[in-house]
Order: C-alpha cells, then sequence, then structure tokens
C-alpha cells in the first residue's frame, strides 16, 4: 500500500473527527480530565515530598548521626561530656523548633546552632560561611534569615524582626543574610530562621537544654566509633542516624498520598469510560464506511490502525491539555496538601509547586496507555466489520443479548474476586484499592443485565405516565443495550465514585463529632498555639499555669502534656494527662482490662490509642519499650482507647507515671472546670486578661474548641472534597458526552420518526425521557455501587491507611444528590441532540438511504 | 495544511522532549549557602573595652585568671623537651582569650514583655548558661626535631557552658579537652606554681607534662606592664616564668616517650597593641645553659626606615630581672626561608648580640618549616643558640614567634 493510501484513510478520519467535533472534544475531555487530576495530585505530593526532603538536607547537613534524648530534649551535660570527656570532636549542639515571622504568613524552621562548631556540618551556619560571630552570638539577639525572606518583608540587615514561639513574641536584630548559592538551596532555606543556640535556648525555654547533638561518623571504624560513643553516653539518651529522623517524618505522610493518589486514579478510571464509550460511538457510526473501505481493498490491520492512530490523536491532544490543566490545579492542590500536612504530621512550608519528570511521564503513559486501552474493543470491532455494509447493530446487539447472562456472572466473579482480596490477612491499602477496582468492574459488567431488569419495571410506570412514547423510550434503551449500557456504566462508576468519597467523609466526620464530645470533658482548655494543629508542640509558661490555677471561679484543673519519646517502635507521641481515674471520663475505649482506670492513676500501666494498636499489631497484655530519662522501661499496655486526632496514634500515661520516669515538668495544656457559681464565658474572658502580657493562648470553652477542632478536621478533608468534587464534574461531563453522543448517533432513527409523522415536540419528549431514564437508571445504580465503594473505603482503606474505626453515616441527601445529578445531567444531554433533530429536515437525514 | 498522523503525533512529541531535556536535565545541585553579612554597627574595635594604660598591682592567684574587659589575653607555653634517648621535641600550647564585645549593660532583651530575662553580663540567674561574648582559641603544636617535622592543631569554642574558660580557684585554664591545671606542690605559692598541661591533637599526638617554676615570677617591662606601640593604650600586661622545669609524656606518631626539659610560659592581656603602622613582631624566648634568659622582641614598621620598636628583658640565674633599653639589642639576620604552604619569607638564622652585657650568640631554628598555617598565619619555632657570654662559651635553647609575614 503507498504512503497516499495512508494519508487519505488518515484524511477521513481528521474529517470525522472535525465533523463531529462535540465527540471529539468530550472524549478529549474526557483524557483531559483524568490526567489532570493524577498529575495535579502527583505534582503536589511531589512538590510537598521535595521542599521537605530538601529542607531535611540543608538542615541535616553533613551529619551523618545524631544524638536525642528520651524525649524532645537532651541536657546540654551530653554535648560538655562529648566534647570535654570523650573529646570527640565531630559534633555540633542543634536546637530547632518552630515559629512565626510577623509579615509573613507561614511558620519558621528556627535552626540553633553554635557557629563555632557548625563548620564541619552546615556551611551556612559557620564562621567559614561568614557568620560573624561578635554579631551573632553577643550582644542583642539575632537571626540570620535567607535574602529572598528578607527582600520579602521589605527589610534589611540589623532591622529587627518579630518572631513569635508558642505565642511567645520575640524581637530579633536581623545580623545577616542568607545568600543561596542555587535554586535548590533557595528552596531548601527559604523557611529557615538561623539563630545562635544562646538565642534559641531563650526562644524555646530551654536553658542548659540541646533538641540534639549532630555528628559525623566516618565509614571507616564507624561501628567501633558507634560503640565507643555510646558507652559515654547517659541512660536515657539515643544515638540514631541522621535519615531516620526524615525517614520517619516522610512515612508518615505515605498513607495520606497513597490515598489521594488513588482517589486521582479513580478519575482516570471514569475518563477510560468515557473514551470507551466515544470511540465505540465513533466506530459505530462509521461502520457503513468502514465497511465500503473494506470492500475498496483497505485491510482489517489498517482499518485497526486508522481507529488506533484516532485514539493516538485524541490521547495525545487530551493529554496535552491535562498536563498544562492539571500543573494548574497542582498549584491550588498543593497549598490545600500542605495545609492538611502542616494540621495532621509535621511543619513544611513549601513556597513552589515544582514539575519534576517522573508525574509528567506517569501522565504521558496513563493518559496514552488509558486511551489506547479504552479504545481496544471499538478498534477491534471496527477492524472485524465485514465487506459488506449490513446492519450491524441488530447482530451485535443480538449477540450482546445472548451474553448477558455470562457478562452478569463474569461481573459476580470479578466482584467477588475483589471481596476475596479483602481476605488476605495484613493485605495493605493497594491492595484494598485493588479489590475498589475489581468490585467496581464487576458491578460495571453486571449493569447490562441490571438494565434489562430495572427497564422491565421502569417501563409500565413510564407508559402510564407518558403513553406510548414513554414506553418507546425505555425500550429504547434495552434494544441499544451495546451502547447504552456503556454509557450508563460510565455514569454509575462516576456518581458512585463520588458517592463513596462523600459517605466516606460524612462517616469521619460524624465519628470525629462524637468523639469530640465524649473527649471533652472541661468547661475551659487552654493551649498554645502549636505549629502542627493536630499536635500539641508547645509549652504553657509555668507561671501562667500558677496563676490560672490560682483564678477565681476555677473549681479544677486538670494539665496534658505530649512529646515525641522513643519506643520499641520508633518515635511516637506520648501524651501525659493528670486525669487519674477520672479519665474514664474522657477516653472511650475499644478494649479495656477490669479495674483499669484505678491502676491507670496508681500503677504503672499505660494505654494506647486504637491507631497505634494497628499500626504496630500490638495489644491488650503486649508490654511497650519506651525510652525514659532512667534508661528503656516496660509498660504493660492495659487498654486500648479511641482516639482520631492522629493516625500515627497515640500512648497515654497519667503525669505521677511520667513525674516518675522523666525530668521534664513542662505542660502543652490545661483543661479547666468553673466553679457552680461562675458563668463559663465569664471564667474565659477573665483568663484572657490575665494571659495578656505572659503569653498569647487560646483558651476556648469547650464548645469553641469543638468548633476549632472541626474546622480543623473540615481543613484536612479539603483535598479530598476537592478531589471528590472534581470527580462529580468528570462524571457530569462523562454523563453529557455519553448519552448527547448516544442521542446524535439515533440521528437517523429519528428522523424515520419524524418522517412517520412524529412531531418535533413528540421528538423532544421522545429524547429526553430517554436521557432521563438512563439517567434515572444510573442514579439508582450508583447507589449500591456507591455504598459498596465507601463502606471499602470506611471499613477497609481507612482501617488499613490510619487504623480508625469508624462509624458508617449514609446521609440521605447524599444519594439524592446523587440521583439527581445523574438525571440532572442526563437531562441537559438530551437538549442540544432533540433540538438539532427537531430543526433538521427529516429528509436530509434519510438520504443516504 | 493538510497534515498526516505522523506530522501531527511527532510534533508534540518532538516539542515535549525538547521541553523535558531543558527542564529536567540540570544537574541536581548541592545546597550551598553562604551568609552576607553584616557591616558592624558598634564604633570602633576598642570601645567599651578596658585598655591597658599603666602599670598595676598584680594579685595572685586571681591575675593569673582572666581579664574579662580586656579584648585579648593569652597564656602561652613554650619549651625543650628531650627523651631519654636525646631526641629533642619544641613544644607550643597556647589558649587565647578573645572577647568579641564589650560588656555592655543597656543591652535589650529579646522579649520585649519580659523584663525578668534581661542579660546585660551574660550571667543573670535566669539566663543560659550558653550566653557569652568570650572566645576561646587554643594552638598546639610539636616540633619533632630529629625528623623535622611540625605537627599542629587548633580549637575554638565559646567560652562558656562549660566547654571552655578561665577559673582561679581550682585553677583551670581549659578549651574543651585541652587544659592548663594547678597541680599540688607543697613548696608551690600562689604567686609561683606549678602547672599541668594536657592536650591531644586530632592526630593523637599529645602532651601531658608538669611544669615547675625554677625562677619567681617576671613582670615584664615597666612592672609588668609593657608598652608596645606609641599610641595611648597600645601596651598589655605582660608576666612570665621563663624557666619552668619540666617532666612527662609526649605522643607522636604512636610512640609515647617520658620527655623532660625547660618551658616558658607568657601571660599576656591587652585590648589594643599595635600602632596603625606596624605590622608584626619577631619574639624571642631564650634559655642559658648558664641559668640567664633572655626575652626580646622588635615590632616592625611597615615603613622600613623606621626603627622597630623594642623590649627586651635580661633575667639573672637569681631571678634579677634586667630591662634592655632600646637600641642595646643588635640582630641580625642571616639566612631566610620560604614557606611551601603560603609563600611567606621567614628569617630563620639570626646574630644576637648585647654589647652593653658582652653577649654575643648564633641563633638558629631547629629546623625550617614551623610555620602555623591555623586561621591566623604565624611562625612559632624551637630555636638552639651558642655563643659567648662574658667569655664563656654558652648554648641554650628557646623559641621564636614571627607574625606579619603573610604574603601581600
Amino acid at each position: 500500500m503507498s504512503r497516499h493510501h495512508h494519508d487519505l484513510l488518515w484524511q477521513s478520519s481528521l474529517r470525522f473527527l472535525l465533523q463531529h467535533p462535540w465527540h471529539f472534544l468530550l472524549s478529549i475531555l474526557g483524557v483531559a480530565l483524568g490526567v489532570a487530576m493524577v498529575i495535579s495530585i502527583d505534582l503536589s505530593n511531589s512538590s510537598a515530598q521535595r521542599a521537605f526532603s530538601l529542607s531535611a538536607e540543608a538542615l541535616t547537613g553533613k551529619a551523618t548521626h545524631q544524638i536525642q534524648g528520651s524525649g524532645d530534649f537532651l541536657s546540654d551535660q551530653v554535648y560538655r561530656d562529648l566534647r570535654l570527656t570523650a573529646g570527640y570532636r565531630n559534633s555540633a549542639p542543634v536546637i530547632d523548633g518552630y515559629g512565626r515571622v510577623q509579615g509573613l504568613d507561614r511558620t519558621f524552621q528556627i535552626l540553633g546552632v553554635d557557629p563555632i562548631a557548625e563548620g564541619p556540618f552546615r556551611d551556612f551556619s559557620s564562621q567559614d560561611g561568614g557568620i560573624d560571630l561578635a554579631k551573632f552570638i553577643t550582644g542583642q539577639p539575632t537571626a540570620v534569615i535567607s535574602d529572598q525572606v528578607l527582600e520579602d518583608l521589605a527589610k534589611n540587615i540589623w532591622d529587627s524582626l518579630q518572631v513569635s514561639v508558642g505565642g511567645r513574641p520575640f524581637d530579633l536584630l536581623i545580623a545577616g543574610a542568607i545568600a543561596t548559592a542555587n535554586q535548590r538551596s533557595q528552596q531548601a532555606l527559604e523557611s529557615v530562621l538561623l539563630v545562635d543556640i544562646n538565642t534559641a535556648q531563650q526562644l524555646f525555654d530551654m536553658d542548659g537544654q540541646l533538641s540534639r547533638i549532630d555528628l559525623i561518623v566516618p565509614d571507616e571504624n564507624e561501628e567501633a566509633i558507634l560503640a565507643s560513643l555510646l558507652a559515654g553516653l547517659p541512660e536515657g539518651t539515643r544515638l540514631v542516624s541522621s535519615g531516620s529522623r526524615t525517614d520517619t517524618l516522610s512515612q508518615m505522610t505515605r498513607a495520606f498520598e497513597l490515598n489521594l493518589q488513588a482517589l486521582s486514579l479513580l478519575a482516570l478510571l471514569v475518563g477510560m469510560f468515557l473514551i470507551y464509550n466515544t470511540m465505540t460511538f465513533s466506530v459505530v457510526q462509521r461502520l457503513p464506511l468502514i465497511g465500503r473501505l473494506r470492500a475498496l481493498g483497505v485491510t482489517k490491520s489498517e482499518v485497526l490502525s486508522m481507529i488506533v492512530k484516532e485514539a493516538v490523536l485524541i490521547g495525545l491532544i487530551g493529554t496535552i491539555l491535562g498536563i498544562t490543566a492539571g500543573i494548574g490545579l497542582a498549584q491550588f492542590l498543593l497549598g490545600l496538601v500542605t495545609q492538611s500536612i502542616n494540621d495532621l504530621y509535621f511543619v513544611l512550608s513549601v513556597q513552589e509547586l515544582t514539575i519534576e519528570l517522573i508525574p509528567v511521564l506517569k501522565a504521558v503513559t496513563l493518559g496514552l496507555g488509558a486511551t489506547l486501552l479504552a479504545a481496544f474493543w471499538p478498534a477491534r470491532e471496527a477492524a472485524e466489520a465485514e465487506v459488506s455494509t449490513v446492519l450491524r447493530r441488530s447482530s451485535s446487539e443480538s449477540r450482546l443479548a445472548q451474553r448477558l447472562p455470562s457478562l452478569a456472572l463474569t461481573g459476580i466473579a470479578v466482584g467477588l474476586a475483589g471481596g476475596g482480596i479483602l481476605l488476605f490477612p495484613n493485605g495493605g491499602i493497594i491492595a484494598g484499592y485493588s479489590s475498589l477496582l475489581f468490585v467496581i468492574i464487576g458491578f460495571s459488567l453486571l449493569i447490562p443485565a441490571l438494565i434489562v431488569g430495572l427497564s422491565v419495571l421502569i417501563r409500565p410506570i413510564l407508559g402510564a405516565l407518558n403513553g406510548l412514547i414513554g414506553k418507546m423510550s425505555v425500550r429504547g434503551v434495552v434494544t441499544e443495550l451495546s451502547r447504552t449500557s456503556v454509557a450508563v456504566a460510565a455514569l454509575v462508576v462516576a456518581v458512585a465514585a463520588s458517592v463513596g468519597v462523600g459517605v466516606m467523609v460524612d462517616s469521619f466526620r460524624v465519628t470525629v463529632v462524637s468523639w469530640l464530645e465524649s473527649q471533652l470533658q472541661a468547661d475551659i482548655y487552654v493551649q498554645p498555639p502549636s505549629a502542627v494543629a493536630r499536635k500539641a508542640d508547645a509549652q504553657l509558661q509555668a507561671e501562667l499555669v500558677r496563676m490560672f490555677k490560682e483564678t477565681e471561679g476555677v473549681a479544677s484543673v486538670h494539665s496534658v502534656f505530649s512529646e515525641d519519646v522513643m519506643t520499641t517502635f520508633g518515635s511516637s507521641n506520648l501524651v501525659t494527662t493528670s486525669l487519674g481515674a477520672k479519665a474514664s471520663e474522657s477516653y472511650q475505649t475499644k478494649e479495656i482490662q477490669d479495674g483499669f482506670w484505678e491502676q491507670f492513676a496508681q500503677e504503672e500501666v499505660i494505654m494506647i490509642s486504637e491507631a497505634y494498636a494497628y499500626r504496630f499489631g500490638i495489644g491488650m497484655g503486649d508490654s511497650l519499650g519506651i525510652m525514659t530519662d532512667k534508661g528503656i522501661q516496660s509498660f504493660p499496655i492495659q487498654a486500648i482507647y479511641f482516639d482520631y486526632a492522629s493516625d500515627m496514634g497515640t500512648i497515654t500515661m497519667n503525669r505521677s507515671l511520667y513525674d516518675r520516669y522523666f525530668d521534664n515538668r513542662a505542660i502543652s495544656g490545661l483543661a479547666l472546670y468553673a466553679d457552680d457559681k461562675t458563668e463559663v464565658d465569664v471564667l474565659v474572658n477573665r483568663l484572657r486578661d490575665r494571659a495578656v502580657g505572659v503569653q498569647e493562648v487560646f483558651i476556648r470553652s469547650n464548645k469553641g474548641l469543638r468548633e476549632a477542632s472541626i474546622e480543623i478536621f473540615d481543613r484536612t478533608f479539603t483535598v479530598t472534597v476537592v478531589l471528590r468534587l472534581l470527580a462529580v464534574v468528570v462524571a457530569f461531563v462523562g454523563i453529557l458526552s455519553s448519552l448527547m453522543a448516544l442521542q446524535l448517533e439515533r440521528a437517523r432513527e429519528h428522523a424515520v420518526l419524524r418522517a412517520n409523522g412524529m412531531t418535533p415536540g413528540q421528538l423532544w419528549n421522545y429524547v429526553i425521557t430517554q436521557t432521563g431514564v438512563m439517567g434515572v437508571i444510573a442514579g439508582v445504580l450508583s447507589i449500591p455501587l456507591g455504598l459498596l465503594i465507601s463502606y471499602v473505603l470506611v471499613y477497609v482503606i481507612n482501617l488499613r491507611s490510619f487504623g480508625w474505626t469508624l462509624e458508617f453515616m449514609v446521609s440521605p441527601s447524599l444519594l439524592i444528590q446523587a440521583v439527581g445529578l445523574a438525571v440532572g445531567a442526563a437531562l441537559l444531554a438530551g437538549i442540544y441532540p432533540s433540538w438539532k433533530m427537531a430543526r433538521a429536515n427529516p429528509a436530509d437525514a434519510l438520504r443516504s438511504e | 495544511m493538510k497534515l498526516s498522523f505522523w506530522q501531527i503525533v511527532t510534533i508534540p512529541i518532538l516539542v515535549g522532549l525538547v521541553l523535558s531535556w531543558i527542564l529536567f536535565s540540570e544537574p541536581e545541585a548541592e545546597i550551598e549557602a553562604t551568609i552576607s553579612a553584616a557591616q558592624a554597627l558598634s564604633g570602633g574595635d576598642t570601645e567599651g573595652f578596658t585598655q591597658a594604660l599603666g602599670p598595676r598591682e598584680f594579685v595572685f592567684p586571681e591575675d593569673h585568671g582572666a581579664h574579662p574587659g580586656f579584648k585579648t589575653e593569652w597564656w602561652y607555653y613554650t619549651g625543650n623537651l628531650f627523651s631519654e634517648e636525646g631526641r629533642q621535641f619544641g613544644y607550643q600550647f597556647t589558649i587565647f582569650r578573645n572577647q568579641l564585645s564589650p560588656l555592655d549593660a543597656d543591652l535589650e532583651h529579646i522579649n520585649p514583655e519580659d523584663p525578668a530575662r534581661i542579660n546585660p553580663e551574660g550571667n543573670s540567674a535566669h539566663d543560659s548558661e550558653w550566653s557569652t561574648n568570650q572566645l576561646y582559641l587554643a594552638h598546639f603544636a610539636i616540633s619533632d626535631v630529629s625528623k623535622k617535622d611540625h605537627v599542629f592543631d587548633e580549637r575554638y569554642s565559646r567560652g562558656t557552658a562549660g566547654l571552655a574558660g578561665a577559673s582561679v580557684d581550682p585553677y583551670r585554664i581549659w578549651l574543651e579537652d585541652w587544659e592548663i591545671t594547678r597541680v599540688k606542690d607543697s613548696k608551690a605559692t600562689d604567686e609561683r606554681f606549678p602547672v599541668r598541661i594536657k592536650a591531644e591533637m586530632s592526630d593523637g599526638t599529645a602532651l601531658d607534662v608538669v611544669l615547675n617554676p625554677q625562677k619567681p615570677l617576671v613582670l615584664q617591662g615597666e612592672e609588668g606592664y609593657d608598652k608596645k606601640g606609641g599610641e595611648d593604650g597600645n601596651a598589655s600586661y605582660y608576666i612570665s616564668f621563663t624557666r619552668m622545669q619540666t617532666e612527662g609524656l609526649l605522643k607522636k606518631d604512636g610512640e609515647s616517650l617520658a620527655v623532660s626539659g625547660l618551658s616558658w610560659m607568657d601571660h599576656e592581656w591587652s585590648t589594643s597593641a599595635l600602632d596603625s603602622g606596624q605590622t608584626g613582631w619577631d619574639w624571642f624566648s631564650i634559655q642559658l645553659s648558664n641559668g640567664y634568659e633572655l626575652m626580646y622582641y622588635q615590632i616592625r614598621n611597615a615603613d622600613p626606615e623606621l626603627t622597630p620598636q623594642t623590649t627586651g628583658s635580661l633575667v639573672a640565674p637569681n631571678g634579677q630581672k634586667r630591662d634592655l633599653d632600646q637600641g642595646e639589642v643588635r640582630l641580625e639576620v642571616l639566612e631566610y626561608w620560604t614557606s611551601p604552604h603560603t609563600g611567606a619569607r621567614y628569617p630563620v638564622r639570626w646574630t644576637l648580640a648585647i654589647p652593653s652585657e658582652e653577649l654575643e650568640m648564633d641563633v638558629t631554628t631547629v629546623f625550617d618549616d614551623q610555620e602555623m598555617t591555623v586561621s591566623v598565619q604565624y611562625y612559632e619555632g624551637a630555636l638552639r643558640v651558642s655563643g659567648k657570654f662574658r667569655d664563656e662559651a654558652i648554648d641554650g635553647n628557646g623559641y621564636i614567634e614571627m607574625t606579619g609575614y603573610e604574603q601581600e
């Protein structure tokens, strides 16, 4: 075959696509939306990760190991001993923490160093890097920030800088600007505030204490050096590799990111249904043409390649548009993802989106791959078109009708296989999502049979309502099952995905709200502003605690303290409460030992949160080893409680027990009860007045804290909600495009109806009723699938990702919304074809007959 | 124009490839940054510091300790030690105290709302003990004469948090694990007391010796007030133990040797020493075999026409000091050595004559390369001398310190 011949086929393809612009555009849109969702989530995840690893790289510097205390603090005596007794010189004291710089709405990582010891570790914080010792460590406390920040603040060196740490304001002098050598360094250091170690001790109220000691241990003799260092360390300190902290932190967000990725892939799946649908349509419309081409000697493989080329064109354009739109979307999602990470896990400042190669390649692969995969069956159908121009439709319809039972059985089998995957113990999140995929595919295969079944139910109803046209409409759906079922399936999957995610979020929210109600028993809560919303990482001033306890109207007080300690399972959050046996009123337990609360107050027992138990596979009766200031101690776990504040899980012990093993007397939160004579609001105001000038803290009533917590909860789910809304948009476009395509395809049938005397009004009625019926069927079918999806999300994915038991909560409004969405879009989809058909001269449409 | 499939497909793919080549081909750069600092806010370098303006009464043991308020202070020990087989080792061990800023009473605190945390002198009870304006620096060098091997090391630390400092009772001048401590000796007085020096370099070279003064403390210059430059305040307080019997252990290249010999101690503190036109000094400390010690330095001027400022003293075996007047000492350079490390050209052989004392001797560094290339560049070398003193043949050992020879 000549090249010319190929070109002719291609020109015919192009002309066909351009003559059906709606179609062409909608299929491109299907690919583009799916690709955009996937790449935007990928890019915002990878940008967040990159920002995190860059800042970790900059702050870790060349350190290979770290010495840390049992909790967040390390006595500076350890450093003195290291330098004076052990004589280990490749060491540097570090204090790190967070603070806010006035004038910039973001959290900075405050790094406190001794520039004299910094040389081997971080170039920008040492004398070699240009730190002027006299200015940096003596006189008025100073700070060094990146030159970019200086510019953003419109400040100069030697201007003063207001920094707020845990609600306490400080004035620092800007003693220099970090001039970065390249873009990476710029990104790595843009949210770092460098101070002298003594300044840091004042900012964080850490007299005589450090956060850690950085070490460089050479590769040769590493083991011997580590062993001798370890031998010199006191009880309650640990020697870890520098990467371990970074690894722990970056692992925290893995489940979070994986879930976002999965949701974005769901959008691509819906997109595939759309492509399949439109490609099938374009093939079916051209069957006569293809038949003629075959008669003229065009081979099967040439037909196949023609359709594949069309798919490539659609995939390519869709992918390019999708990547472009995805990058824009990612700019927006990045803020939300970063906000969630900050609320849930750790402080992260991501100033810009980084476009990396891998997400782009993935988007191209997925976009083109999904298009080609979806186009495979239509292309094969086209290639197998016979040389004659027989009416292929009826034969394919009858073939489908024969295959209905086997399709349905396959669907059931696939769905069951999906369920079966869940039975595997220790199946991870990916297994959970695979099962979800199987369930969706299985259900889709059942859809043709379900349509037939449902239409039997609907036909008499519509017959009664809308007479012959009503009945005809329903029949039309069944007689063209090979087309309608795909459109309906696309619709069902799209709507069900949004139902599933919606139910999951609702369930989560209801659970959290009821948990908050039981957890929050006191009248008033006092907390310093913390860098990570769901974690108490700042402390109350002792002075403030004393003052509040003595405030008139306060009947009783209990305190909490939260810090990260090292356990058998690595760094874990330990919450200390002074509630004693009264903790029974606040904590809802999942499992509990008889007489636990008395033991909790008196003896050496602890309880752990459900998420913690799940994460590490431990439970009642197990013992947990915790590194304390008196060395490693083992504490029996005697209760497991519900806690939705942290997916990292929490260990809780009574304050008296904590004080036995730890030297730290800090407090990170107070809960107060008003006496009978005092109104809570009055007391809140009284406390607020007293706090002025001591520390800026949040003083909130029970209700106020509950609302604030729910607000944070909602904020952490913003990304999910946005993704769900995007899925709804994809679904809407999907419904619109598939049904419109279907109706446009039937132009000839409509012409016949017109020619046989149907008025334009009746045709309108016919078309709209038919799309409406499909909308209703899709809406109805999306409910069971949506519930199945939400069931897997709530009971499998959430459990496996975070270890949470959630109440399953289905709000009727969500279901009504789903059906409404399907029907609304379906009706809308009927408008253009009926308008077009009603206006057209039926004779034109029939001319080719 | 009719585009073929391949044209339509190839163009975006090419564009994509080119774009990704441009965007992603750049290698990941190392994280690198420097601090663009900070021009000084305060006035002159010496403003606010205490200055040496005239002779003063010394009080011991207090004056063996630190003198905060003065900008610079050093405890400087040099000596020539011999192993049992007669191997010679020169050593230098100096701890410097450097005050980064003057004591200032009206420092504002960083938390304006918290007056309790005001920190005027770094010693408020509420304050972290990491707060300081004292920087400590130490240099330690060994000249292994038989191997012509000069090894040295430098340490820094802030002078607080127990990391470095100077305390009088118990006596201890230290920078991390390098230290000078007072040792118990029944004969010792507050003015004249034995000390122990202990230090180990990163490469394992170490010294652990006890030093016993054989003569009383020498107050150099005018009762310990030593004018260096012509300008007021360009002077230091300067006291020395010129002959200290030294015994202990020296570790080098994995060998541990019992050593003994003589050491010299200079303790000096000042805020400013040199006038603006002065470039550096050549500073000799020599212990002679007949029981005399000579200290002599000349401060060179940028203008070679100007006569150098000189100070010197000759300490007799009975401890009597005689000051040597300007011009009494004749010094002539016989030989120079150019450092392969820095390109600096240092004198390494001299004749030194004091006609009024009938002293004339040949002074030679024990080997050429004893240059210190640490955060400051200077030459600190062991000396060997031989000559005639009042017709008697004498020899001896000593040390030379030369500064201001940096290549322009």
